[in-house]
C-alpha cells in the first residue's frame, strides 16, 4: 500500500521531469505516511477490498458463538466477525491489534465445514491476531516494497548521475552493474522474504490454534477439507493473498519457495503428529 | 568512587528485577480472578438457558418428569454455589443433568427437528464450550501463578505482592471419566 503510493508519486515526479535525488525524502515520507495509513486502518481497507459484511450474534449465532469460545480460551477481546460472499471455502484475519481485529469467513467455508472444523479455523485466525501477524505481514510487505523501490532509485541514479546533467566523468560502470544486479535480485529477495515470513507465521498460527482449543483434530479436518476442495477464492489479488487460511493464488505453478503458505499437506502432517502425542492436558 | 558506582548499579538492577517479578505476580493474579469471573459468567448464561430448554422439551415430552427435576435441582445448586470447589462441583452435576435431558430429546424426532430446539441446542453447546475454555484459561493461569509462587525467586515476592497459591478448577464429571474396570487375577 505504502510502496504503491510511493511508486505512483515517483512516477508522477518522473513525468513532471524531477529526476533529482532531492525528491527521494519526499517520496519516502509520503510512502511512510501511506504505510502508517494502511497499518492504522487495515481492518477497514481489507473489509472494503474483500467485500466482507460484519455480522452479530443474531445474524449467524453459531459462527459468532464459536469465535467467542476461542476468545475465552485465548483471553483475547472479541473481534468483529464478518462473512464474505464467496463459494470457495476460506477465511482470514486482519486488524492492527487485538482490539481492532476482524476475522472473516466465506459463505463457502460455512457450508462445507461442521462446528468442530470451523472452531479450528476460528482458532487459527485468532492465533494470527494473538501473534500480531497482521502487523508482521504489513511490515514484511512494506519492506519488500521498499527494497524494490530502493533498487529502482539506485539504477536511475547511476544511469542519470543523480540528476546532474553536466556528465563530467559519467557514471561509474561498476555502480551501474551493481545497481542492475540489485534491481534484478532485490525484488526476488523481497518476495522470498515476504513468503518466508508468511509461511513461518502460518505454521506458528496452527500451533497456537491448538494451544487455544487443545484439539488438533478440528483444524486438521478443516485443512483436509480445504485441501480436497478445488474452488479458489475469486479475489486473486496478490495484495490480500497472505491473509487467507488457504492461499487463493494457485501455487501449483510456482515453487514451494515462493508460496506464501506452507504446503497444506505439511500442515496436516504436523497436526497429525500433535494428535498422536496429545496436547498438554489442561 | 568506582566501587560506589558498581554498588549503585547493582542496587538499581535489583530494584528493576524486583519490580518486574512483582508486576508479573500481580498480573497473573488478576488474570486468575478474571478467568474465574468468566467461568461464572458462562455458568450463569447456561443457567439462564435452562428454563427455556426445559419448557421446550416439556412441550414434546411432558412425562419425563424425573429428568426435568434433576436439571432444575442441579441448576438451583449451581446458582447457590460459592467458591471455586463448590462451583466446580455444581458445574459438573449440571453438565451431567443436561446431558440426560439432551439424551431424552433424542427420542423425540419432532422435538429434535424444531427450530426452537435447534437454536437452544446451539446456544447450549456454545455455552458448554465457553465454560470449558474459561476453565482451561483459568487453570492455565493458576498453574503459571502457582509455579512462580512456589519457586525461587517468586517465593520472595509473593508476600509483598499479597498473592497466594490458587485453587485449580477441577470438575468431577462422571460422564467423561468412564474408565473401564480392569481387574488382575
Amino acid at each position: 500500500m505504502g510502496s504503491l503510493t510511493a511508486f505512483v508519486i515517483y512516477a508522477f515526479a518522473l513525468y513532471a521531469g524531477y529526476t533529482s535525488i532531492g525528491i527521494i525524502p519526499i517520496v519516502v515520507g509520503i510512502s511512510l505516511f501511506g504505510v502508517w495509513g494502511s497499518y492504522y486502518s487495515s481492518d477497514k481497507i481489507v473489509l472494503a477490498m474483500t467485500g466482507a459484511k460484519v455480522i452479530d450474534h443474531d445474524t449467524a449465532p453459531q459462527l459468532f458463538n464459536l469465535v467467542h469460545e476461542i476468545t475465552i480460551a485465548s483471553g483475547l477481546p472479541m473481534p468483529k466477525v464478518a462473512i464474505v460472499q464467496d463459494a470457495a471455502p476460506n477465511a482470514f484475519a486482519t486488524g492492527r491489534d487485538p482490539q481492532h481485529a476482524v476475522i472473516a469467513f466465506t459463505t463457502g467455508i460455512l457450508e462445507v465445514m461442521d462446528r468442530e472444523q470451523l472452531q479450528g479455523v476460528a482458532a487459527h485466525e485468532l492465533a494470527h491476531v494473538a501473534n500480531r501477524d497482521t502487523l508482521v505481514s504489513a511490515v514484511a510487505a512494506t519492506t519488500a516494497g521498499a527494497i524494490a523501490l530502493l533498487s529502482d532509485f539506485l539504477i536511475r541514479i547511476s544511469m542519470f548521475g543523480g540528476g546532474r546533467r553536466d556528465n563530467n566523468g559519467g557514471a561509474n560502470p561498476l555502480v551501474l552493474v551493481a545497481a542492475i544486479l540489485a534491481a534484478i535480485l532485490a525484488p526476488i529477495a523481497a518476495v522470498l522474504l515476504k513468503a518466508a515470513i508468511s509461511r513461518k507465521r502460518e505454521a506458528l498460527a496452527d500451533a497456537t490454534a491448538v494451544a487455544f482449543t487443545r484439539n488438533p483434530t478440528g483444524l486438521r479436518r478443516a485443512l483436509e477439507t480445504l485441501a480436497a476442495d478445488s474452488t479458489v477464492v475469486h479475489q486473486k489479488s496478490n495484495a490480500v493473498a497472505h491473509l487467507w487460511i488457504e492461499s487463493p493464488l494457485d501455487n501449483k505453478m510456482t515453487s514451494k519457495l515462493f508460496a506464501t503458505h506452507p504446503a497444506i499437506a505439511d500442515r496436516i502432517a504436523n497436526l497429525r503428529a500433535l494428535e498422536k502425542t496429545g496436547p498438554s492436558p489442561s | 568512587m568506582n566501587a560506589t558506582y558498581v554498588i549503585v548499579g547493582i542496587f538499581v538492577l535489583l530494584v528493576v528485577f524486583g519490580i518486574i517479578q512483582y508486576n508479573k505476580l500481580v498480573r497473573l493474579n488478576v488474570a486468575v480472578d478474571e478467568g474465574f469471573a468468566q467461568i461464572e459468567v458462562q455458568l450463569q448464561r447456561r443457567g439462564d438457558l435452562i428454563p427455556n430448554l426445559v419448557e421446550t422439551v416439556k412441550g414434546y415430552a411432558a412425562h419425563e418428569k424425573e429428568t426435568f427435576e434433576k436439571v432444575v435441582q442441579a441448576r438451583a445448586k449451581a446458582t447457590a454455589a460459592q467458591g471455586v470447589a463448590a462451583v466446580a462441583e455444581a458445574d459438573g452435576m449440571l453438565t451431567q443433568a443436561l446431558r440426560g435431558l439432551l439424551a431424552v430429546a433424542e427420542a423425540y424426532p419432532d422435538l429434535e427437528a424444531s427450530a426452537n430446539f435447534l437454536s437452544l441446542q446451539e446456544e447450549l453447546s456454545g455455552t458448554e464450550n465457553k465454560v470449558g475454555f474459561a476453565r482451561q484459561y483459568y487453570n492455565d493461569n493458576v498453574r503459571a501463578l502457582n509455579e512462580i509462587i512456589v519457586s525461587i525467586p517468586g517465593k520472595f515476592f509473593a508476600g509483598p505482592a499479597n498473592v497466594v497459591e490458587r485453587e485449580f478448577y477441577v470438575v468431577n464429571d462422571p460422564g467423561k471419566r468412564d474408565v473401564p474396570n480392569v481387574t488382575f487375577n
